[in-house]
């Protein structure tokens, strides 16, 4: 199994697209009635002071059908999930899981995944967890890992064949 | 005589991997508190780093831990506030969607699993205040944090999306404030309480999340704050691991003491600086240890 694979949920991807494409088009007719730009999102966005991330100008561009152009930007990969805009949208719209969902269609379309989600879900796949046991420093310049701490070995999956076997399945059927 | 209560402790990534001073401070602390830890073999990551790639494969693998708990008949007890949010949601998505839960279930009997949503799942925060109880926490404090004023850190995933049901309130949590003054310590108050810890952008953007880390110490350090108490491995990782690094980003030297929850608490119970994994912080502790004992 290829991270391609795990990334786009399986072949073929055209099939993925245009699922992804039916959820998206959901949520873009789902706010287009509820959204009314009152920006409350943005005001209270973790990322927005930081790197201009404007959540009701995600919604009103996916209300006006700029889809590609909001795939294509970086600043969809800005949000820090703190679900602020959820929770307090008025409307109920949650423009953060409208950014979850333009992420997931970047990725299933082919593009570049940002920074370590590529080496995470690697690990995931070969070990179950997004990185397996590291050596730490004390404030005292001691190295220690957790067995010299007296804890327990690490639970992961036991059987990986399995485990993998487990998520092939699931990325070969339609989402 | 009070009974023990089980729980399937899910370790999650970090906290196992890495942030041990979590681990090791919650094996010493909750086990006097009547609270029967388990070991569970073969949980996975819980998915949640993987929603921004495919949010799918985070309902499956949160579907697949949920599964295993249940497995052996135990409600299980999350202490990063990022698994916790994943194996909630999961939780509630799959309620709510039947179709789904059938689908996930038709490819975890491969593994011998099967997913009902039987089993409770709670956090540090919400097993210390409401399944043991601050009167109980009180009974076994030894020495008392007496006037040291700590900041809370929740973290967001911990108390959003109020809709699907979280530990604490989304606007206002107190739960770690009403712990702290049971243990004789004063909560601060302060302006930046909400604010997040960057973590979630460690995976592409990482100097952006260290200054996050770093305007939220800064402001803590700035109010004359003693102590900074987090219950989430993702949190301390910033606010710990990476203070120096996250003083840099904000052009100021940091020397906040950071701590864990249940490291404050078992240093209120008497515990010993090595059980609490003490000297695993980064973060100056040694500060508060002197302020405590002195």
């Amino acid at each position: 199994m290829s991270i391609i694979d795990l990334t786009s949920m399986g072949e073929p991807q055209s099939d993925q697209r245009k699922e992804l494409n039916d959820r998206l088009a959901k949520l873009q007719d789902e706010i287009s009635d509820y959204c009314f730009q009152c920006a409350r999102c943005t005001s209270g966005c973790e990322a927005h002071k930081l790197l201009e991330l404007e959540p009701h100008k995600i919604v009103a561009l996916l209300k006006r059908g700029l889809l590609n152009e909001l795939l294509n930007s970086d600043v969809i990969w800005t949000c820090m999930s703190c679900m602020k805009c959820r929770e307090r949208c008025p409307q109920r719209v949650a423009p953060v899981d409208i950014l979850f969902a333009l992420k997931n269609m970047a990725v299933a379309s082919g593009k570049q995944i940002p920074g370590k989600y590529t080496g995470m879900l690697q690990s995931i796949l070969s070990i179950g967890l997004i990185q397996d046991i590291q050596q730490t420093t004390t404030r005292g310049n001691k190295t220690v890992k957790r067995d010299e701490l007296g804890l327990p070995p690490l639970s992961k999956p036991v059987d990986v064949a399995k485990f993998q076997a487990g998520i092939m399945k699931i990325a070969m059927e339609k989402v | 005589m009070t009974m023990k209560k089980k729980y399937a402790l899910y370790p999650g990534c970090l906290m196992p991997t890495e942030q041990y001073a979590y681990e090791v401070s919650i094996r010493e602390t909750l086990p006097i508190l009547g609270i029967d830890l388990v070991d569970v073999e073969g949980f996975s990551c819980c998915g949640e780093p993987m929603k921004s790639v495919n949010q799918f494969l985070t309902l499956y693998l949160s579907t697949r831990n949920l599964a295993i708990a249940e497995k052996h008949h135990l409600d299980l007890f999350v202490p990063c506030a990022m698994c916790h949010l994943a194996l909630s949601e999961c939780h509630h998505v799959l309620e709510k969607n039947p179709a789904m839960k059938e689908r996930i279930n038709s490819q975890l009997a491969a593994e011998d699993l099967q997913y009902t949503g039987k089993s409770q799942i709670v956090h540090t925060v919400d097993l210390l205040h409401d399944q043991i109880g601050i009167e109980k926490l009180k009974e076994h404090v030894k020495k008392p944090l007496t006037g040291l004023k700590i900041a809370a850190h929740y973290g967001c995933h911990l108390i959003r999306p109020s809709e699907i049901g979280r530990p604490d309130d989304s606007e206002n949590p107190q739960k770690i404030e009403s712990i702290l003054k049971a243990i004789g310590a004063e909560p601060v108050n302060y302006p930046q309480k909400l604010d997040c810890c960057g973590a979630p952008l460690l995976a592409n953007l990482p100097e952006s999340a260290l200054t996050k880390t770093g305007q939220k110490l800064q402001a803590i350090q700035e109010q004359g704050i003693q102590a900074l108490v987090d219950v989430c491995p993702w949190c301390h990782k910033m606010f710990d691991s990476r203070q120096t690094k996250a003083g840099e980003t904000v052009a100021t030297k940091l020397d906040v003491p950071v701590l864990y929850l249940t490291q404050l608490l078992g240093m209120a119970f008497g515990l010993s600086a090595e059980k609490l994994g003490l000297e695993l912080n980064l973060s100056p502790v040694e500060k508060l240890q002197q302020e405590a004992t002195g």
